[in-house]
């Protein structure tokens, strides 16, 4: 019995390997022509960095690199304040007008961007918001909004009313007991809320594609685009940018990897 | 209102200014941008529902309806079926368990940029990687990207690979939820190992299941760079998805009205699915 068990483990662990390695061959090729220097960087080596000292020195890639990391961060933060008052009011409101609210939450989550996209557009044209990063985590925020506000209420569902029912009893307001019990205790859901609205925002294209015009206010996935349609055939830079791209989200996600959860978004669609 | 109520409505209202502004507002402006022929700098004049006959009568469109269908069915069912098969093996005793997991779960972490850029190396012209190994096994030299239906069907792919990790996420967060302990006395009862995943594994994740296929169908039906990434919508328009066509009807030929009424013909027919999927899984859970 034993040795059939831990036979039918390595079988698995085998499969496993197999499947994992075919998957992130894309990603390995990445790392691959990354470190092997291309035509463009002048080096001869078979194996090196020349490939980053040349998107570093040659192409914008700091002014990318640091409007993708402003418009984020902004992004991230506004959406956390936004996401975590209304999760709470999704988890602990038991109204028609919640009722009423989750399910615009959920229109909402269905229209597709393309739809906002142009209308916004437009309106943003008349007010300077196009070729603008403010106008472009404008709409970060909102797109990401649903998704935030129902893990947000996700993590919210699993924090005992009672903590709150007894500070009520002590004259707390409903206001305080949000912001000094539900919020003191919510850092798993602000993280799994801040790590989604992170990606959503690093990864976006159509939004950046339509709004973005100068080159100086690229974020790097029009950055990445536009330096690879114009330089399809040097592999060796385009995939170093692409791995400058591709850091910040792995990094981010393979260490708060643990908080993430979207489990519980089936939850609080569904209802409790 | 009592002061309670009010601090609830305080504490909704700045996610609800945000809604209004960033989907509802556009929402209506694109029903009134789709009745005009307006482009992106002149408002047109109003055409009434020109727009909406041209599109419905247009090949165009229904061909990419059909190719929207096609790749949201493979995207779906592709990436659910992957995904459970990795949950079910994931939640076994294997060494190195969570570096698997945090591995696996790169493709949906890692931008659609980089691997859109990544798979078009592997497989764009007859010289990259993949062509080079079928062409080394006799297989032929099949057109990646360049063949119409290998177009579809890398693109189809493509997503797969995108999504599978999500669905992995999902049915992995079910499964925690499955007790044991109904598996021993399944054993005990004799039940096959198909026989406890059909009565037991499938029901418990049931719902997740569900809420996972119409999520995953909302991200497909409205999935742009996947697509234009990849492809550009072509070959000869093969994998030119609604909101592929949309797009390019308003920023690369600029009609704003057609484009427009294109996204808001999905835009209606989608809302209407998910709705009455919504209401389905709220019902089946009271």
């Amino acid at each position: 019995m034993r040795t059939a068990d831990s036979r039918g483990q390595w079988w698995r662990f085998g499969l496993l390997l197999v499947i994992t390695g075919v998957v992130l061959v894309p990603v390995a090729a990445v790392l691959v022509l990354a470190l092997r220097p291309g035509v463009a960087s002048g080096s001869t080596a078979s194996f090196g960095i020349a490939n980053f000292t040349h998107v570093f020195t040659d192409v914008p890639t700091l002014i990318w690199l640091a409007n993708s990391l402003g418009v984020t961060l902004a992004t991230v933060l506004v959406s956390v304040a936004v996401a975590a008052p209304a999760g709470y009011v999704l988890s602990r409101g038991r109204s028609r007008a919640v009722s009423a609210y989750s399910l615009l939450l959920f229109v909402v989550q269905s229209l597709p961007v393309i739809t906002a996209v142009i209308p916004l557009f437009l309106l943003f044209a008349e007010i300077g918001l196009v070729d603008n990063l403010i106008g472009l985590g404008i709409v970060y925020v909102g797109a990401s909004m649903s998704v935030a506000v129902w893990m947000m209420a996700a993590y919210i569902d699993t924090i005992p009313v009672s903590l709150e029912e007894a500070a009520w009893i002590d004259g707390a307001s409903l206001f305080t007991g949000f912001t000094r019990i539900v919020l003191r205790n919510s850092l798993p859901g602000v993280l799994s809320t801040a790590i989604f609205t992170f990606l959503v925002s690093w990864n976006d294209y159509l939004v950046a594609i339509v709004f973005l015009r100068s080159e100086e206010r690229f974020t790097l996935p029009i950055g990445v685009q536009s330096f690879f349609q114009q330089n399809g055939t040097d592999w060796g830079s385009v995939m170093a940018l692409a791995v400058v791209m591709m850091l910040p989200p792995v990094i981010v996600f393979t260490t708060l990897n643990r908080y993430f959860s979207v489990g519980g978004i089936g939850g609080s669609l569904a209802g409790t | 209102m009592t002061r309670a109520r009010r601090t609830l409505l305080l504490l909704v209202a700045p996610s609800l200014a945000l809604l209004v502004l960033i989907n509802a507002y556009p929402l209506v402006y694109a029903a009134v941008q789709s009745v005009r022929d307006g482009t992106l700098i002149d408002p047109g004049d109003f055409v009434g529902l020109d727009n909406y006959r041209d599109t419905l009568t247009s090949p165009a469109f229904w061909r990419s309806v059909r190719f929207t269908l096609i790749f949201t069915a493979v995207g779906v069912f592709g990436s659910w079926l992957g995904g459970l098969g990795l949950a079910l093996l994931l939640r076994t005793r294997i060494p190195g368990r969570t570096v698997f997991k945090t591995l696996l779960l790169l493709p949906w972490v890692v931008p659609v940029v980089v691997s859109s850029t990544a798979w078009n190396w592997l497989v764009a012209t007859p010289q990259s990687l993949l062509p080079t190994l079928v062409h080394a096994l006799g297989l032929g030299t099949p057109l990646f990207l360049a063949d119409p239906v290998w177009a579809r069907i890398t693109v189809c792919v493509f997503k797969v690979w995108i999504s599978v990790p999500f669905m992995m996420m999902m049915i992995s967060a079910a499964l925690t939820g499955v007790d044991r302990a109904v598996y021993e006395a399944a054993d005990v009862d004799g039940a096959t190992r198909w026989q406890q995943f059909a009565h037991i594994t499938l029901p418990m994740i049931a719902r997740s299941t569900y809420i996972s296929w119409i999520l995953m169908t909302i991200f497909c039906v409205n999935d742009f760079p996947t697509i234009y990434l990849l492809t550009g919508g072509g070959p000869v328009d093969a994998t030119t998805s609604l909101v592929v066509l949309s797009y390019r009807t308003v920023f690369q030929n600029f009609q704003v009205g057609p484009g427009v009424a294109i996204a808001f013909v999905m835009t209606l027919s989608l809302v209407v699915v998910s709705v009455a999927l919504y209401r389905q899984i709220r019902k089946a859970h009271a």
